[in-house]
């Protein structure tokens, strides 16, 4: 080990390969949080129906899917689905739906407990105002929903920049899908490995931090 | 009597699971009455507004205004039609005030005004000002609630129930959840309303106020109305035990 000799020019000299799967791994990141945001609205609402078959079904599918790996779920979406729907998919649409349909478990979770949090006298007082159980959701429920919402949607982007990771398994080309290829042609694991876990390291490390911090806000007021 | 009688309970009776929490109440305010409802924690007060604000549909019994049935254990289409029509003509002031954290003290007031009556904003704005005047917070009018003392937010709540022009008045202990040296800004807007002729029923804990401004005590214990007297009456000849054991407890 100490007579290890480090090539980090290894990196420079890789740098724009190293950010096209970095863009990448944003790019897959951004387009599961909006999908998975949709999905989770989906389940949420199954969750709260009136109807019992409606809660049954979301309620099944939340715990499916947050009870089963997310390796395994990426691996079944991409081998499995496509027998069932006798179509072919590609590994980045494989990713972007295993990803957006976890996440959407989790979201579904969020929205949830983001209405639950409103209180109950605050509808109470809007109904005795008049106000209708629409008008009552859109402007006294929602507007508070959303604003307890966003910090943990945020908290899911990040978590959706490391998951994205998993994409290398089903070769999508993605930072980490990157690294294993240079590795693998340059011999330098140790370089690359390490400048990518800096790289997620500085993207998802100031997200939490300003994360935690629009949450003690929101927590004071 | 009957022609001026505003809001009633008539054989209301609530049940919880196997809770009978309201037994049989028949209750009714008149037009200018101030109506105050004593008894021990636990005796039904909250659940009695509660059913007359249409927050809870009684087990048995209705509730009426101005002679039309607004609520009754079992619901018909003329039921909730007459509720939908009345439902902004009873307000309610909670002991927990219930602001809506997101709006400030003037949105909070202009929003039913806006959304139920369909008042354009300026005028509903010129209305709530005067309100918020008359509750002396005209200067907290950009305000969040979170920046104002629990006084301050009960007299928005007030402002906010006024500005849909109600019949009557519900209060549930406004004041019991203040600290004791901001009651007494809440009383003197409640006091304030009484004497303008506001129908008035009033849930507290306060035995002066129900003295002095009431105009009719109501004492109620597990779930049934025991006494019904002027205030005067009451308070110095209450007629059963159970009125003299709850009054007791206020002397010292
Ligand atoms: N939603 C509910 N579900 C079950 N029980 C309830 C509910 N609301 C009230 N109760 C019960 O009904 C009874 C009367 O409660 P209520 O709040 O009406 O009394 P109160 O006279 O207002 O008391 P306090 O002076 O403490 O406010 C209590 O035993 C209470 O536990
Ligand atoms: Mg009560």
């Amino acid at each position: 080990m100490t007579s290890y000799q480090f090539r980090w020019d290894t990196i420079p000299q890789n740098f724009d390969f190293l950010m096209s799967g970095m863009q990448m791994t944003l790019l897959i990141s951004a387009i599961t949080l909006v999908l998975a945001m949709l999905g989770g609205l989906v389940i949420a609402l199954l969750d709260m129906s009136k109807y019992r078959a409606a809660r049954a079904a979301g309620l099944t599918i939340g715990e499916v899917i947050r009870n089963t790996p997310i390796l395994v779920q990426l691996l079944w979406v991409y081998y499995v689905l496509p027998i069932f729907l006798g179509i072919n998919i590609n590994a980045f649409t494989a990713l972007v739906v295993g990803l957006s349909i976890y996440s959407s478990a989790f979201i579904a979770e969020v929205y949830r407990a983001g209405i639950q949090a409103v209180p109950v006298g605050h509808r109470e007082a809007a109904q005795v105002l008049g106000l209708s159980p629409s008008q009552t959701f859109m402007r006294i429920v929602l507007p508070q929903a959303v604003r307890m919402t966003l910090p943990p949607l945020a908290a899911n982007f990040v978590q959706l920049i490391k998951y994205s990771s998993l994409g290398a398994v089903i070769s999508v080309g993605e930072i980490t899908r990157r690294g294993m290829e240079l590795s693998a042609s340059t011999f330098r694991p140790l370089e690359i490995f390490t400048f990518i876990a800096v790289v997620y390291f500085f993207i998802c490390w100031p997200l939490a931090m300003g994360i935690r911090y629009w949450e003690g806000r929101l927590a004071r007021r | 009597m009957a022609e001026t009688e505003l809001i009633s309970a008539e054989a209301l009776s609530k049940r919880f699971a196997a809770n009978l929490v309201l037994k049989q109440v028949t209750l009714s305010v008149t037009k200018g009455e101030v109506v105050c409802v004593v008894g021990p924690s636990g005796s039904g007060k909250t659940t009695l507004l509660r059913c007359l604000a249409l927050l809870e549909t009684p087990s048995e019994g209705r509730v009426t205004m101005s002679g039309e049935t607004i609520s009754a254990a079992t619901s018909d289409a003329t039921i909730k039609r007459a509720a939908k029509a009345v439902r902004a003509d009873i307000g309610m002031v909670f002991q927990h005030f219930n602001l809506w954290p997101h709006m400030t003290v003037l949105e909070n007031v202009i929003e039913a005004p806006m959304r139920v009556r369909g008042a354009d904003r300026a005028s509903a704005i010129e209305s709530a000002e005067a309100l918020l005047e008359k509750v002396g917070l005209s200067d907290k009018r950009d305000a969040y609630p979170i920046r104002l003392s629990g006084g301050q937010q009960q007299r928005v709540a007030i402002a906010r129930a006024l500005a849909m022009n109600p019949k009557v008045m519900l209060f549930d202990e406004a004041t019991s959840a203040l600290d004791p040296e901001l009651r007494r800004e809440v009383l003197l807007v409640m006091r304030q309303l009484a004497t303008e002729g506001m129908t008035m029923l009033v849930v507290t804990h306060e035995m002066g106020f129900a003295r002095n401004v009431g105009t009719h005590v109501v004492f109620m214990d597990h779930g049934e109305i025991v006494e019904e007297a002027e205030p005067e009456t009451f308070f110095t000849q209450p007629q059963t035990d159970r009125a003299r054991r709850f009054l007791q407890q206020f002397e010292d």
